[in-house]
């Protein structure tokens, strides 16, 4: 994510079903499209959109793997090498007792991996401003936008007409 | 799309179901020659693949209620399956009528509880703990129980049926249906709940009598319903091989992949939970069922969560394989297979113990009603138990080692001694508690007598491990459902076409859009 200001073109739809197919006639006309914003997910977008299946679960496995090896090790020598305690009568290295712990280093290490990775990619730091083109993209329009900082006049009319053509209820410019 | 589909139960099919059953009768007498004085196996056999069949049908019911309750739209284009599976419940209630049957006949030795005289305190096989118990372990309570319960969940599931059948019959799709459906549909849940457990307990459970888990029912509905659940991806699958289904999606699929993946987690919480609880308490007539099974019968012990936990959880994890036929038949075929060998590791240990100590209880006893019920199968018991004698005697020692560590109960014991003048009985109930106690303090005490004990809990197939003759009775039951399923589907659409939430379903997507399907999925939606 670039930290220079962008002057984006943005149509705002008042249907998803409007949108799907304002976002399917972009793509045919081969139409670079910045990001589209809704306010719930609507299924059946991804593909249209052209998407890739993310691949941060497979992040995820990693991180929660490294997070049950690391749990069931650390317990492992602390209770049976580092400083054997009896518990309750059981052996000094009680398997069976390590596993809720490890499992939930597991979900921890996963989900803080995750969490953080998804922050990193999204350019998501601390103090960062939010970039919001339109408040009600959280309510009840579904938003096309476009990157219009190196567009020709001839490309942005174009553009506008396109937004015209698939029955945006708003066309705006803005900078962000 | 034809919508319009109507199954057919081809000739062809209905002869290899039947062929399937002769075979799985065949090897049910198989397992009969050559048994035990009470036919263990062929009993245990029965009762493993009847209580298993029977409740995947009540587990499909529970199912369909609960996704009617919730409204469940995606489902729609499948509920017919459902309703087919869970009707087998009908002839679930045959088959356990056999064991009830049984069970008032004395036919088997199933149930270490149902032995004539053990809850008699001047009987010598007298079992103070069962005793305890016999209010609720008793052939009638066992009636009600298991047959009584199942006729109650049957009728649901018939009103269910009758409702979805007379749904078809209006002009326009229409909620009047689920006005009616709902009510039938969120009564059974609480039933169905509150009632499987006891229905488990009955059936399975009270095999070891001396032994209780909170966890049990929980966990073994979750296995038949897991069970369920892989038989009937296993059934979509080849129906949409047959050319039916063809509205079935990778969704639909996906989403009862998601199913069985989550499924099989919770019951790996609850196989943990169970052992680590007993584990951690370590109370010895709790942990000996572990011990038992963990030392005797590892292969199916391991071998359960190998089936059941590692497989679904790494093949399931991933999306793409949860939308492919490929790998959703190979987790629903282990799935299957697990939980069926889940059954058998929950029954065959505990009724291989159980026959084992009635045999030589009966040699011991010299008593002469438990005589006349050994006559009855006609054999010659001591060639089954030449240490039984050695064994009671080991017991009593036991339990003398035993009394040295809990002097309240000694106190207790001791004086039913004064009222018992049998010899046997002169240590208490020892001969009926003699595992439980022989393996806590005989443990400690004297850890190299156990030849002595009798029990011979070493490799025998059957037990172990399923033989020939468990397979042969797996086809035979499978079939016999299958028969069953097909019939019920062939007596209806396959789609309940003014079914409110039809178009949903047909419609259904769980937006996820995998690279190598995406041109297929946009042609499907758009």
């Amino acid at each position: 994510m670039s930290v220079e200001s962008k002057k984006v073109l943005y149509g705002l739809y008042n249907d998803e079903e409007d949108l799907k197919h304002a976002v399917k006639v972009a793509r045919e006309g081969h139409l670079d499209i910045m990001d589209v914003y809704t306010p719930f997910p609507v299924h059946g977008l991804d593909p249209i959109l052209g998407l890739k299946e993310s691949r941060l679960h497979i992040l995820g496995f990693i991180y929660g793997s490294i997070g049950a090896i690391f749990g069931f090790l650390f317990m492992s020598w602390a209770l049976a090498k580092d400083w054997p305690i009896l518990f309750g009568g059981k052996p000094y290295w009680p398997v069976p007792s390590f596993i809720p712990i490890t499992f939930e280093l597991t979900v921890l290490f996963s989900a803080w991996g995750m969490t953080l990775t998804f922050y990193t990619i999204c350019g998501m730091w601390p103090g960062v401003k939010a970039k919001i083109l339109d408040n009600r993209i959280s309510d009840d329009k579904f938003c096309i936008a476009f990157d219009i900082t190196q567009a020709e006049s001839r490309m942005v009319s174009g553009l506008e007409d396109f937004f015209k053509r698939t029955g945006a209820s708003e066309v705006h410019e803005k900078i962000i | 799309m034809n919508l319009n589909t109507q199954f057919v139960f081809d000739s062809k099919l209905k002869r290899n179901l039947i062929i399937g059953m002769v075979v799985g009768a065949l090897c049910l007498v198989w397992s009969a020659i050559g048994d035990d004085a009470f036919y263990t196996r062929f009993w245990s056999n029965y009762l493993h693949n009847a209580v298993f069949f029977t409740g995947i049908a009540f587990t499909a019911m529970f199912f369909l209620s609960g996704q009617i309750t919730a409204f469940a739209g995606w489902m729609v284009v499948i509920k017919r399956l459902w309703e087919a599976m869970s009707l087998f419940m009908l002839v679930g209630i045959g088959l356990l009528l056999v064991v009830v049957i049984g069970v008032w006949g004395h036919l088997h030795h199933l149930y270490h509880w149902n032995m004539p005289g053990i809850t008699d305190p001047s009987s010598p096989i007298y079992d103070k703990v069962i005793a305890g118990k016999a209010g609720f372990l008793n052939p009638v309570f066992f009636t009600v129980g298991t047959v009584g319960f199942l006729a109650i969940w049957y009728f649901w599931a018939y009103k269910l049926r009758q409702n979805s059948l007379a749904q078809d019959k209006y002009e326009t799709p229409s909620f009047d249906y689920y006005k009616r459906e709902r009510k039938w549909a969120a009564s059974f849940l609480p039933l169905g709940g509150f009632l499987s457990t006891v229905f488990l307990w009955l059936l399975v459970m009270s095999i070891d009598p001396h032994w209780y888990s909170t966890m049990f029912a929980w966990y073994s509905t979750v296995s038949l319903f897991l069970g369920g659940l892989a038989l009937f991806i296993l059934l979509v699958l080849y129906l949409k091989a047959k050319g039916y289904l063809e509205y079935v999606t990778r969704d639909h699929l996906h989403d009862l992949g998601k199913y069985l993946f989550g499924i099989s987690i919770f019951w790996t919480y609850l196989w943990f939970d169970q052992f680590m609880l007993i584990w951690y308490g370590n109370i010895g007539e709790e942990t000996i069922y572990f011990k038992e099974r963990m030392e005797n019968y590892p292969i199916l012990f391991w071998g359960n969560l190998v089936f059941n936990f590692v497989t679904p959880f790494f093949v399931l994890m991933r999306n793409s394989t949860k939308r492919k036929v490929g790998t959703m038949f190979f987790a629903a075929l282990i799935v299957f297979l697990g939980h069926w060998l889940d059954f058998f590791y929950m029954i065959k240990p505990g009724v291989r113990l159980a026959a084992q100590e009635a045999i030589e209880l009966s040699e011991g006893a010299h008593h002469s009603s438990l005589d006349g019920q050994l006559k009855h199968h006609g054999k010659d018991l001591t060639q089954h138990v030449p240490h039984a004698l050695a064994a009671v005697g080991s017991a009593s020692a036991a339990e003398q080692g035993h009394h040295s560590t809990a002097p309240s109960k000694e106190h207790q014991e001791s004086k039913e001694t004064q009222t018992s003048n049998h010899p046997t009985s002169a240590d208490g109930h020892a001969p009926i508690e003699e595992h439980v106690t022989h393996a806590s303090a005989a443990e400690q005490h004297h850890d190299g007598d156990k030849q002595e004990n009798g029990h011979s809990s070493g490799f025998q197939l059957g037990y172990s491990l399923p033989g020939f003759q468990e397979i042969g009775v797996l086809i035979g039951f499978l079939s016999l459902f299958l028969f069953f399923f097909f019939r019920q589907l062939e007596r209806a659409p396959l789609l309940p076409l003014r079914d409110p939430y039809l178009e949903e379903s047909l419609h259904h997507t769980t937006g996820v859009y995998l690279e190598e399907e995406e041109a297929d999925s946009v042609s499907a939606h758009h």
